[in-house]
């Protein structure tokens, strides 16, 4: 998934010499030089014991209408949360721009950063209404990262800071199913457990794999990079970005969707610098093209209960450990070990095909 | 003669053209090195010893083993200055027409090649058949004979419903109990008082937050005489309390906040006589429930392991420093090189406060471990230390010494250091990561072993190096599960019976009374002569390698030794019990306080109360001051009956009832002091 991002970037060149002509659906007058965010970010004080206190929404909050500078954005594809829908958000101060690193590794964000993320289920039961259970929120402080986690009030009028974890019974149709989970609200460190990379908290979602995407906008559709360079949110990146794909488009290779799949819902943990890298797999997305990584024809190390012989059997899914790890609920064999307490039905379907089309088995 | 000379020639021309191509041809093989070739129209093995599908177009090749003598026997496609293929085994005794499976495999061997081992009977002809499923090349196998070793452990299944990691006395019998919890029950199979057999019970408990989905521990948490158990969750941890009838639990307490459990132990960490319950952090510092000795608790976190990204995987509380107190070793893990990886050592001041000396001592290694497993394995008066190692040399762990990528055997040099001696000790050639390794004498012959996953145990041969013993039995909780005094192995829906081996051994139950009623912290030492060692001790432990339980109870092989000099219990109160030439092949209660030693056998500097029996006034003597401490009076059953302020080395007592009693006194430096009296 190599997008040129050449073309675009000549794009916000041609647009920005030639924008004042076009009073159509410009979309670069959302931070019009002068117009102040009204987001409120005091690092000395926070995080706020309420989520209304930053000002990231205006109106009903309920309604996660963002305000000037507070810019929603999407990853390719996401981290399953027991079938959580979610929205994101950045917002940056005034002035600051993150820079780029490397396709995989996530934004060098500047001090003051909020990463917004809040989760929710549509078709809640019994009327169909929209069911908003937390918010949480990703800070940079001049000396790094932390975590504040925001649940919302039965009447969704509000979101309060909470540190330690919790849980909410959600009934929600999925289709036409009615569907029951215990949805565990995490802890901050539980939070932390993910977020650490290299002895340091950090984002996982926005690197630049992740963000290159299209974006519908309030009133256009435009690349996510080159929409966060446009309003200044961003510096320069390179034309090509070794992207990782949306897993549920059908019409991409399984290899790429798969790799996308364990990437954004294992790689947290299983990469160098990761907290289980000590196992023998590296399923970051710019890793798993050497198909060792991926576990392939490769040993488990004493973690199989049932009589798995690799971690990924080649044309086996069945006899593949990957895949009775993301197929069962039980606490110390599951993976991940947090974050869901249901299996992902489509990512476990995904998964077995992948593996049981590979090109070859495992001896 | 010449027709001999023929049939010489014709068997000849057998073996080196026709040979080795079906069953009924197949040529008689001894140790040693064989070449195998697959001859068009051979016949393939289509009995699969192993998990597999015979290849129905394959070819086969054929050889007959009739062993001398009883052997245990490997064979191998792997080996050394020949190429290698790879290949697919069966071994096979009875006839060519009725084969009965003994080994099979495909890949144990490494590059695709086969290995199996197996025990074989003089005399019986045993068929190796190869395929060529996977490649028709030509390769080589190696037969080897080892001295037979009887099997071990004997399997028999059991039926019970739930997850099945703790042996514990659930009945107070102090026979061992297989525990299973499922949902909102404990099922148990009660042994049998003649130690054949087991009797299920099922109990509900009161709704819990958290199941035992990380480790679980047992112990008396609220001194009724039933075990109580203790389950680690990723969500947290409950302590579930066994009634004080017998007749299941009543009650149920929760951590208030959430844990990300991995082992967990009842243990008592502030000395109260009462045990609390600790819980090893994944994600956090380690957390305890301190028991506020009336079915409740504190909940604390700080102080025992507070690194903040956590990395607690294995808690182990031993006496490493024999100075009469319990101290805190952390087996830790953690991926990519991060601090939150060293191990950590919890020197207990004996005032309530632990220090972390892991550096000190020579164990703050970042090492990837999931378990340590703490015995005095030379028999020398102090606690070594097996740290497992529980992740492969893969990724950032590829970076670390070597020292660090394999199992660490360490000495305790009895000054509060460790000497790393893994060198030649066994450990460092046996290369299997695994999470769960605890330390029991297997073989009682009063040496400890180190049973460590992956089917194998540890040997100890007696002079710090250990060779392994591949069993059966796969991890689980260990106890005497037919109360003959070899301590078996139970995993999931099977129990492995330790097969007595003639060693002479003896088992002590703790009935603690000022102490925590289990006797967990408690320094047992036994003494003999003629084995080789003098003396030998155990820590009282609950929650040892992960996951699981294992018995309460404390065993000791003794080897051919036909005596014992005595048994000491260094109870965590301070009372020491005596017990001179108790009985061997038995067990032996000891209740706390029963079996002091009189004043006169005490040195001056110790503890004694009189006059006893005491009627208004209970005076202490001792060089240490106590005036002005506390002192607490315990009833024989372990109620507190009586605090009182020590004034001029004196305590009044003239409101107890008749009985015997246990007085405990602690000292302005913290330590703890204790004798039995009775009440006139």
């Amino acid at each position: 998934m190599k997008q040129n991002l050449l073309t675009l970037i000549l794009c916000v060149v041609f647009y920005s010499l030639f924008s004042c002509g076009d009073n159509g659906n410009d979309d670069y007058i959302q931070i019009p030089a002068g117009l102040a965010s009204p987001v409120i970010m005091n690092l000395d004080s926070i995080p706020y014991t309420k989520l209304s206190h930053y000002n990231f929404f205006e109106g009903d909050i309920k309604n996660q209408q963002p305000v000037q500078g507070v810019l929603p954005y999407d990853l390719n594809s996401s981290l399953f949360t027991d079938y959580a829908l979610k929205k994101r958000f950045v917002w940056m101060p005034e002035g600051t721009k993150a820079t780029y690193v490397t396709d995989g590794e996530v934004l060098d964000f500047p001090t003051g950063t909020a990463l917004i993320k809040t989760f929710y289920y549509d078709n809640a039961y019994p009327s169909g209404t929209t069911d908003i259970v937390e918010t949480r929120i990703m800070i940079k402080k001049a000396d790094g990262w932390i975590f504040a986690n925001y649940v919302w009030n039965a009447e969704m009028t509000e979101a309060v800071l909470t540190t330690n974890s919790g849980s909410k019974t959600i009934k929600w149709y999925q289709g036409d199913y009615l569907r029951t989970v215990n949805y565990k609200i995490p802890s901050q460190a539980q939070c932390a457990s993910c977020h650490t990379l290299n002895n340091t908290f950090v984002p996982i979602g926005p690197k630049p794999q992740n963000l290159n995407k299209n974006y519908t906008y309030t009133d256009s559709v435009n690349n996510q990079l080159y929409k966060w360079m446009a309003i200044g949110y961003l510096n320069a990146v390179p034309p090509n970005i070794a992207s990782t794909a949306d897993w549920t488009d059908v019409s991409l290779s399984l290899d790429v969707r798969a790799r996308s799949y364990l990437d954004i819902n294992c790689a947290h943990c299983h990469t160098t610098g990761g907290s289980c890298s000590y196992t023998p797999m590296n399923l970051a997305f710019n890793k798993t093209n050497i198909r060792s990584n991926l576990g392939i024809c490769i040993e488990p190390q004493d973690f199989v209960s049932g009589d798995e012989q690799y971690i990924i059997a080649g044309q086996d899914a069945e006899a593949s450990l990957m895949l009775s790890k993301i197929r069962t609920t039980d606490p110390n064999e599951m993976m991940p070990l947090i974050g869901r307490s249901l299996i992902h039905r489509e990512g476990i379907a995904l998964i077995q095909e992948w593996i049981d089309t590979m090109d070859a088995a495992c001896p | 003669m010449k027709q001999l000379f023929t049939l010489a020639l014709f068997s000849l021309a057998c073996i080196s053209a026709g040979a080795q191509t079906n069953c009924d041809n197949a040529p008689v093989v001894t140790p040693g090195i064989h070449n195998v070739s697959f001859a068009q129209g051979s016949q393939a093995p289509l009995l699969m010893c192993f998990n597999a599908l015979p290849g129905a177009t394959a070819l086969g090749a054929w050889y007959k083993y009739i062993p001398d003598n009883d052997y245990s026997v490997t064979l191998t496609t792997n080996v050394g200055g020949y190429p290698l293929s790879d290949t697919r085994l069966n071994v096979y005794s009875g006839s060519c027409n009725n084969f009965t499976c003994v080994a099979g495999d495909d890949d144990s061997g490494g590059s695709a090649t086969s290995l199996v081992h197996f025990d074989v009977v003089q005399g019986t002809t045993y068929y190796f058949a190869f395929d060529n499923i996977y490649s028709s090349d030509d390769f080589v196998f190696n037969l080897t004979e080892q001295e037979f070793v009887p099997s071990l452990f004997t399997q028999r299944a059991i039926s019970l419903q739930g997850t099945k990691w703790c042996i514990a006395d659930m009945n107070g019998d102090y026979l061992d109990d297989i525990v299973a919890v499922e949902g909102n029950s404990v099922n148990l199979l009660t042994q049998n008082t003649n130690g054949n057999g087991f009797t299920p019970v099922s109990y509900q408990f009161p709704a819990a937050q958290n199941s035992p989905t990380w480790s679980i521990s047992a112990g008396d948490y609220d001194k009724n005489g039933y075990n109580d158990l203790l389950f680690g969750s990723s969500g947290g941890a409950s302590i579930i309390l066994a009634s004080s009838n017998n007749t299941g639990f009543s009650n149920v307490l929760d951590s208030p906040e959430s844990i990300f459990s991995q082992r967990s132990n009842f243990v008592d960490i502030n000395n109260d006589g009462n045990l609390d319950a600790f819980v090893c952090h994944d994600i956090a510092p380690n957390v305890y429930f301190q028991n506020d000795g009336n079915e409740g608790f504190t909940y604390h976190q700080g102080g025992l392991g507070d690194y903040g990204s956590g990395g607690n995987y294995g808690s182990i509380w031993i006496d490493y420093d024999n100075d009469g107190d319990i101290d805190l070793f952390i087996a830790k893990c953690r991926g990519g090189l991060n601090e939150a990886g060293i191990d950590e050592l919890h020197r207990n001041n004996g005032d309530g406060t632990f220090t972390n000396v892991a550096a000190e001592a020579g164990l703050a290694d970042l090492h990837q471990s999931w378990s340590a497993a703490w015995g005095d394995y030379d028999n020398d008066g102090d606690m070594d230390i097996m740290i497992g190692n529980s992740a492969g040399v893969y990724g950032d762990n590829s970076n670390l010494p070597d020292s660090l990528k394999q199992h660490k055997l360490m000495r305790n040099n009895g000054d509060g250091t460790f000497t790393n001696i893994t060198s030649g000790s066994g450990f460092d050639t046996f290369t299997s990561s695994n999470l769960v390794h605890v330390a029991h004498d297997f073989d009682n012959d009063g040496y400890t072993d180190v049973f460590c996953g992956a089917n194998t145990i540890m040997h100890n041969n007696g002079d710090m190096t250990f060779s392994p013993i591949v069993i059966t039995a796969g991890s689980g909780p260990i106890g005497d599960l037919n109360n003959d005094g070899f301590l078996d192995i139970q995993n999931d829906n099977y129990i492995y019976l330790n097969s007595p081996n003639g060693n002479n051994w003896i088992k002590i139950n703790l009935h603690g009374v000022a102490s925590n009623r289990n006797g967990i912290g408690a320094r047992i030492e036994l003494y003999g002569t003629g084995q080789g060692w003098e003396k030998q001790i155990r820590d009282v432990k609950s929650g040892d390698g992960f996951y699981y339980m294992s018995t309460l109870n404390t065993h000791f092989g003794i080897g051919t030794l036909d005596a014992i000099d005595r048994v000491v219990i260094k109870w965590p109160s301070g009372t020491v019990d005596t017990i001179e030439n108790p009985a061997i092949n038995s067990a032996l209660l000891v209740t706390e306080g029963t079996h002091v030693l009189g004043t006169k056998q005490l040195n001056a500097t110790a503890f004694a109360v009189y006059p006893n029996p005491a009627k208004e006034v209970l005076n202490i003597k001792s060089v240490v001051s106590f005036d002005t401490t506390k002192a607490s009076i315990y009833s024989i059953d372990g109620k507190l009956v009586k605090s009182a302020t020590v004034q001029d080395a004196a305590i009044p007592v003239q409101h107890l009832a008749k009985g015997t009693y246990i007085i405990k006194v602690q000292d302005k430096s913290g330590k703890q002091y204790s004798a039995t009296f009775i009440k006139g």
